[in-house]
């Protein structure tokens, strides 16, 4: 009551009293379930019998277990080489986001040369040509490369996004220069600046265009359906459609197949949960 | 030797080394900066720029990837201007593009203000909510597809308060508005990270000044949150109207674009008909069409963020 820490007068500007507090929370929790209930939802059905998807007054949990729809599911279709190819191409464009980017993001933050401010608004002006955009064009290119059914063909034309360059920019704007400036006096080379000087401060950043870079290729649906027809490169979710069309698929492999492509990304998040936060600035809240 | 000419610049600034070997060292530290931009440049070039002025040009041919292209004029705009398909499709999408927007941003921002209440537990809420941002959209879709089923869960919920079976995903009223709500629920938990960072960082002397006043929490909001937000606000509404004016999977998982046309949108178009019907060069006009669009939002998004840099330097 007589001293208060001045990391609490700090948040008190937005905490709420009272029974707007209690009021306040109870709202959160009802949002924060009605958001989460879908996943529980395909986790908890995931495990159901087949037959009892559509029956009035479905149970939640399952009353009998059933793990069994997990191998049952991956042995309808080749899943396992499904999941291998989303993984192989989804890693390829993180690696080269998180490398090109990087690169990219460096000499846009910090290298002043003629149009260098033009060099930027051309880079990000590519927002707004998405693959879906230029599908028809990027498919003849590929095509006329040869790559079509290849690795180099699914994640060739995402290996970078002006997103990343963006992000990476933006985030070692900060750093200062003089940093820079000190380490080439002691005759560091501009490679040896980038890896020791500037990646050790833009962590966060990192963190955050890996596990959205993954993400997006991982999703990535319109451009595996253009690009790939054999079997042998189809990605997850074009096996996951096919396996849907296919009659007598009960639901709750589809939804086991579901939940075995969630993992991975939540697994990414985990792991750099606590970089994420700080890269989009959330490290404030407690 | 290296490290003389490496050391230079400080001595420049100092008024002791010549300007000649600054400037040497000047231009060396300039090419590395476009030695690291190049590969992206490179890149663009091949998949973006490249593609997208093709894509112009091929909208001008008649192209089925058999014969060589046809120069045809403006022959594939007029078939568009004149297919009912098209005009339909195109209005699905700007309305799907302005419905999403709105409630994704509305609601990614009412989301950051309920977190940022900082009610006890609310940095685990922001964790879990993010995770549906996280769910691969095909999982979403199937979910979504069986939750929406005529006898799938959410009806269920419905029956005991009197409300009678709705074939959400087959009826031309509910196609839609279903696909913008699950839309929004798996978009919105990015927007509310956005703003969520953005309302950390605002100001406090602001929030002083209003609470001395004895302002209340609405009008707090309304005349010092939303006014210091506007720039994340913009930024939001553009983003999310790129994000969904791409949108693919979700009709065509969820609905396949029907009942009719009601929810086939542009990029489905686009698909079928480059690559069902082999219409390259019909395709690549609606390219462009839906290229224009995007185009309209980034215009934007620059003007702003110029506008920004302009401010910070």
């Amino acid at each position: 009551m007589t001293t208060i820490p001045s990391e609490e007068v700090a948040v008190s500007r937005w905490q709420l009293t009272g029974w707007k507090r209690g009021l306040g929370l109870v709202l959160l929790l009802a949002f924060t379930i009605a958001f989460i209930i879908p996943i529980l939802w395909m986790v908890t059905m995931s495990f159901q019998a087949g037959d009892k998807m559509f029956q009035l007054g479905t149970e939640w949990i399952p009353s009998v277990w059933h793990p069994e729809n997990y191998p049952n599911a991956l042995s309808r279709a080749a899943f396992a080489g499904y999941f291998l190819n989303s993984g192989v191409v989804s890693l390829v464009v993180m690696a080269g986001n998180l490398i090109f980017c990087t690169l990219a993001g460096y000499g846009l933050a910090k290298f002043r040369f003629p149009g260098d401010s033009i060099v930027l608004l051309l880079i990000l002006s590519t927002l707004m040509l998405p693959l879906e955009v230029t599908l028809v064009p990027t498919f003849l290119i590929i095509y006329n490369f040869g790559w079509m059914n290849t690795y180099m063909g699914l994640a060739g034309p995402l290996l970078i996004d002006a997103f990343g360059v963006f992000l990476m920019r933006q985030s070692m704007l900060s750093i200062p220069n003089d940093y820079i400036e000190a380490a080439r006096i002691d005759g560091a080379g501009e490679i040896r600046i980038l890896l020791q000087i500037i990646l050790p401060q833009c962590t966060p950043a990192l963190a955050v265009l890996a596990i959205i870079s993954f993400r997006d290729s991982w999703d990535q649906f319109l451009w595996p359906l253009t690009v790939v027809s054999s079997d042998a490169y189809r990605t997850f979710p074009l096996g996951l459609v096919q396996f849907g069309e296919d009659y007598g698929n009960p639901p709750s492999e589809q939804l086991a197949i579901a939940v075995l492509a969630t993992i991975p990304v939540f697994l990414l998040f985990l792991v750099f949960q606590r970089s994420i936060n700080r890269g989009f600035g959330l490290s404030g809240l407690k | 030797m290296t490290i003389q000419t490496l050391a230079s610049p400080v001595r420049t600034e100092d008024g002791d080394a010549p300007a000649a070997v600054a400037s040497r060292f000047n231009r060396r530290i300039r090419r590395w900066g476009l030695i690291f931009i190049a590969p992206t440049l490179l890149f663009l070039l091949i998949f973006k720029y490249g593609p997208m002025l093709w894509a112009i040009g091929l909208s001008f041919t008649s192209y089925d990837m058999v014969s060589q292209p046809q120069y045809i004029g403006l022959q594939n705009y007029r078939l568009l201007l004149e297919n009912p398909v098209f005009l339909e499709t195109l209005v699905n999408t700007l309305v799907y593009v302005g419905a999403s927007t709105a409630l994704m941003t509305v609601a990614g921002l009412g989301l950051a203000l309920a977190i940022n209440t900082r009610v006890p537990g609310a940095r685990h809420c922001m964790t879990a909510i993010f995770l549906t941002n996280l769910m691969p959209i095909i999982a979403v879709c199937l979910v979504c597809r069986l939750l929406l089923h005529p006898y799938g869960l959410v009806n269920q919920m419905l029956a005991p308060l009197g409300i009678e079976r709705i074939d959400w995903l087959t009826n031309e009223a509910t196609a839609m508005p279903a696909i913008v709500f699950v839309t929004v629920w798996r978009f919105a938990p990015y927007f509310m990270v956005v703003f969520l960072a953005a309302l950390l960082a605002l100001p406090d002397d602001y929030f002083e000044a209003a609470e001395l006043d004895g302002a209340g929490v609405f009008r707090r909001f309304w005349h010092i949150t939303l006014p210091l937000l506007m720039p994340t606000v913009f930024f939001v509404v553009v983003v999310s109207a790129l994000l969904s004016a791409r949108i693919f999977l979700m009709p065509f998982i969820m609905t396949g674009g029907g009942p009719g046309n009601a929810t086939r949108v542009l990029s489905m178009l686009i698909y079928e008909t480059g690559f069902s019907y082999m219409k390259m060069g019909q395709a690549a006009a609606i390219s462009v069409v839906l290229f224009a669009i995007m185009l309209v939002f980034t215009t934007f998004q620059m003007r702003l963020f110029m506008r920004r840099e302009q401010v910070y330097s």
